[in-house]
C-alpha cells in the first residue's frame, strides 16, 4: 500500500458509491492504476455488496404480493374506526387538518340555525286537555257536573244553581 | 414529492382503498428489500411488509408532507424490521432451517451443493448483520441492498451525510472482518 492510500481510502468508498465529484473520481482512478491494495479493497467492497444484495434480488423476484395485500386490506378494515372528527374532516374533504377554512362558515351557519330555531323549539305550547263529563247530578236547587281529564288525571267538579227558567228534567 | 403522489396520499388519508393499493404496489418491493435485508428470512420479511403497510395506512393522517413520502416509508420499514429482530432476539432466535426447504424448492436449477453453500453464506451474513449496531446495519442495508444515495440515506436516517459515510465505513469494515473467508478482505484502510 502506498503512502497516499490513507488519504484516498475515504474517497475510495465515495468512488465505489458513485458519490465523487469529477475531480475526485479522476484522482481515485489515477491512484487505482498504480495501487494493487486499493484495487483489492474495491474488489472486496464489490463482493460484500453482491453477497448482501443477490439473495434479496432473488427473493423479491419470487415473491407474490397479492395475498399480502388482501391481509393488509382486511386488517385495515377491522382496525380502522375513524373518530367523529375524522369523519367530519373527510366529509369536508380536508386532507390536511384545517388546511382549508371551510369549517368556519359551516360552523357559523350551524350556530345561526340553532340561534333562530331554539326559541321556536323551546316555546311552550298550550296543551289541549280533553275533558269528559263523567257525572251529572240534578237537584231542585243545585246542579253538579263532574269533568275528568284523561291526560292529566284531573277531576273538575262544577256546582251551579239551577235557574228559575230552566226546565227541570 | 410530486403532485400525483401528493394527491394519492391525500386520497389515502380519506380512506380510499384504491389509492392505498397504488401506494402498496409502488412501495412493496422497496419495503420487502429493506425487510429481507435485515431479517434474511422470507416469511419474516413478508410479515414485516404487512406490518409496515398497516402501520403506514393507519397513521397516514399524521403525514404532513414536510419530508418526502419515500423517506417516510423507508424509515418506517427500517424501524419496523429492526424492532422485529429485537423482539425475536428476546423471545427466540430465528432458525434459518425454516427457509432451507424453500431454498431447495425455489431453485431447481441450482445444484444441491450450491444450495447448501448459499444457505451457509446467507446464515453467516445474517449473523454478521445482527452483530452490527442498528445505525450501521441500517446504513449498510440502505446503501448495499437498496442502493440509496448518501443524501437519501441522510434523510431516511435523519442525520448528516458525514454521519452516513462514517456509519457505512465502519459497517463495511466490521462486516468484512466478520465474513472473512466468505468475502475477501481488502487492503488496510
Amino acid at each position: 500500500m502506498k503512502d497516499s492510500c490513507s488519504s484516498i481510502s475515504r474517497l475510495l468508498e465515495k468512488y465505489f458509491d458513485r458519490e465523487t465529484t469529477v475531480d475526485e473520481r479522476n484522482l481515485v482512478q489515477d491512484h487505482l492504476r498504480q495501487c494493487a491494495a486499493c484495487q483489492a479493497q474495491l474488489k472486496s467492497m464489490e463482493e460484500l455488496r453482491a453477497t448482501l444484495r443477490s439473495p434479496v434480488d432473488e427473493a423479491v423476484k419470487e415473491e407474490t404480493f397479492a395475498w399480502v395485500w388482501q391481509k393488509i386490506e382486511r386488517e385495515i378494515q377491522t382496525r380502522e374506526k375513524p373518530s367523529w372528527q375524522e369523519s367530519i374532516r373527510a366529509w369536508f374533504g380536508l386532507s390536511f387538518p384545517f388546511r382549508r377554512r371551510v369549517w368556519i362558515p359551516a360552523v357559523a351557519a350551524a350556530l345561526l340555525i340553532v340561534a333562530i330555531g331554539s326559541p321556536l323549539l323551546f316555546k311552550e305550547t298550550p296543551s289541549q286537555t280533553e275533558l269528559s263529563i263523567v257525572e251529572y247530578v240534578q237537584s231542585d236547587t243545585n246542579n253538579v257536573m263532574v269533568f275528568e281529564s284523561e291526560k292529566e288525571n284531573v277531576a273538575i267538579i262544577w256546582l251551579f244553581e239551577a235557574t228559575e227558567g230552566e226546565p227541570s228534567t | 414529492m410530486g403532485h400525483e403522489e401528493a394527491d394519492l396520499i391525500s386520497r389515502c388519508q380519506m380512506g380510499d382503498q384504491a389509492a392505498m393499493k397504488e401506494i402498496f404496489d409502488e412501495y412493496r418491493d422497496k419495503v420487502y428489500r429493506v425487510a429481507y435485508g435485515v431479517v434474511r428470512h422470507r416469511e419474516e420479511a413478508m410479515d414485516i411488509v404487512q406490518e409496515v403497510f398497516v402501520k403506514l395506512f393507519l397513521t397516514i393522517g399524521n403525514f404532513k408532507g414536510k419530508s418526502s413520502f419515500y423517506t417516510y416509508v423507508y424509515r418506517t420499514a427500517m424501524n419496523t424490521a429492526i424492532d422485529h429482530v429485537r423482539k425475536l432476539k428476546k423471545s427466540t432466535s430465528l432458525s434459518f432451517e425454516d427457509d432451507a426447504e424453500r431454498y431447495l424448492s425455489d431453485g431447481p436449477e441450482k445444484r444441491p451443493d450450491q444450495v447448501a453453500m448459499d444457505k451457509e453464506l446467507e446464515e453467516k451474513v445474517k449473523g454478521a448483520l445482527a452483530k452490527l449496531p442498528d445505525d450501521q446495519r441500517a446504513a449498510i442495508i440502505f446503501r448495499e441492498v437498496e442502493g440509496l444515495s448518501y443524501q437519501e440515506m441522510a434523510k431516511a436516517m435523519d442525520c448528516s451525510m458525514g454521519t452516513v459515510m462514517s456509519r457505512l465505513h465502519y459497517g463495511r469494515k466490521k462486516l468484512q472482518q466478520l465474513l472473512r473467508g466468505y468475502v475477501k478482505e481488502g487492503g488496510k484502510t
